[in-house]
């Protein structure tokens, strides 16, 4: 093929301005490739055609960049660093850019107005929530806590009830039941007392309570004598007693706090005999 | 025009540099972009619209499809101006296109009316490239008028003045080549 024949066939311009068929292009964009002659008579028409266009630029009309600005202002991605165009270029035959920058400045900024507004509310509203909700939690941890404290209690009770329970269904346990005295026939008190180990339990079923700094004493009668068998404390169900070897009966006296060392009979409450 | 003196003041992108900020969206680049070649395009433009007022309309036209259009650039192809050039040419001769079909029904048949408005337009006469091409002999100015200009075929070309197509193919291509002598700096 004779290139420079084909350079001067006026193909290159043809191509350049648009006019080539489709079989034309193809042709010249495959031997442009292969012959770079070909590539820079294209380049070189493409350089003088911008010349000509640019030596007799036309200016448009002063608003078209604005409007064109305008219509495009939403398609502009943000830039950083924004490449700065001298005003004073732009100032002379050009509308300015600053409205346009301004106007969606402005945009900007009441966006973030509004969301910085937003989020106050937000913070105030959801401290007022976590305030509410931390006094919630301490309310709730104190209620646990007491609930915790009944059932530890309740626990406690069942334990002693449980070994009292036990310790009443055991066969070689006596039970000695206590009926009220003549005057304190109300009252009743039950001992239980192990034939084996000695141990004495009492039940204080239906006592009237003591007035303060005054005491329950149980009493063993051994051979007619009393022994003292222990003070009733402050125990649930069965309350363990003094060991008491053998004795014929149990009574209850109400005495001084601690105890007597002889039963004041006029203060006798119950009486059992084994 | 004016303002043309001063964009050596500017920030000056390459090509290469300028095609990336388009495409990266960036409105400083447009706006170097409309700087810089809005007068020259305008001129193109304006070589084939007289209305002054089309014109700009079409200018409008021609920066809003080359910004949205960006991507499908391919400066493998050939030059940034090329590119929006032939935008330029074929939203004009469009426009025109529309125009002509709107006023008279017939098309193909105009060979005179369209021959006349080709060269009886003063205005026209004295804008950009339209201005070289009147420099060429007529049988020449009218080929590169009809389709440059006026956005024929060579097939349509051949119908209307009645010349075979292989002589307007040859003519055309002749014509191109004396315009190139005449534009080359």
């Amino acid at each position: 093929m004779d290139i420079q024949a084909y350079i001067q066939s006026g193909i290159v311009e043809s191509y350049v301005l648009g006019l080539a068929n489709a079989e034309e292009i193809a042709e010249i964009e495959q031997l442009r490739l292969e012959y770079p002659e070909v590539n820079q008579a294209i380049l070189d028409f493409e350089l003088s055609l911008e010349k000509q266009a640019m030596d007799n630029a036309v200016s448009p009309l002063a608003g078209v960049r604005e409007k064109l600005f305008d219509r495009l202002s939403s398609e502009f991605e943000a830039e950083a660093p924004v490449v700065p165009i001298n005003e004073e270029i732009t100032a002379t035959p050009v509308i300015p850019i600053q409205p346009q920058t301004s106007r969606s400045w402005k945009w900007v900024a009441a966006a973030a107005i509004i969301l910085l507004a937003g989020s106050i509310w937000m913070n105030i509203y959801y401290y007022g929530r976590y305030q509410k909700t931390a006094s919630d939690y301490q309310a709730l941890v104190t209620e646990r806590n007491s609930l915790q404290a009944n059932t530890d209690l309740y626990q406690t009770k069942l334990r002693e009830m449980d070994s009292s329970l036990l310790l009443m269904q055991n066969p070689v346990m006596a039970v000695i039941k206590m009926p009220g005295v003549p005057g304190k026939e109300g009252n009743t008190a039950t001992v239980y007392w192990n034939t084996q180990t000695k141990d004495v339990y009492l039940l204080a079923a239906k006592l009237p309570t003591p007035e303060t700094g005054k005491q329950y004493q149980l009493w063993a009668i051994v051979d007619g004598k009393p022994v003292d068998a222990g003070m009733m404390g402050n125990c649930n169900g069965l309350c363990k007693m003094k060991n008491i070897p053998h004795a014929q009966a149990f009574a209850i006296t109400l005495e001084k706090e601690g105890g007597s060392p002889s039963p004041t009979l006029s203060a006798l409450y119950v009486m059992g005999k084994i | 025009m004016h303002y043309l003196t001063v964009v050596p003041d500017q920030k000056k992108y390459s090509e290469a540099d300028l095609v990336v900020a388009l495409k990266a969206r960036h409105q400083s680049a447009f706006a170097y972009l409309y700087d810089n070649y809005a007068g020259a395009l305008n001129s193109v433009i304006s070589g084939i619209l007289p209305n002054q007022e089309e014109a700009t309309d079409v200018l409008q036209e021609v920066f809003v499809k080359i910004w949205r259009q960006i991507e499908k650039y391919d400066d493998a192809k050939g030059r940034l101006f090329t590119w929006m050039l032939n935008i330029a040419r074929n939203t004009s001769i469009d426009r025109l296109r529309n125009k002509d079909y709107q006023h008279n029904q017939q098309n193909l048949e105009l060979t005179e009316s369209v021959y006349e408005s080709g060269v009886t337009q003063p205005n026209i006469d004295k804008i950009g490239l339209r201005k070289v091409v009147h420099l060429l002999k007529d049988e020449y100015k009218i080929l590169v008028e009809l389709s440059y200009f006026e956005g024929y075929t060579q097939d349509e070309i051949s119908k209307m003045l009645n010349i075979p197509l292989g002589t307007i193919k040859t003519r055309l291509r002749t014509a191109l080549v004396q315009l190139r002598s005449l534009i080359k700096p």
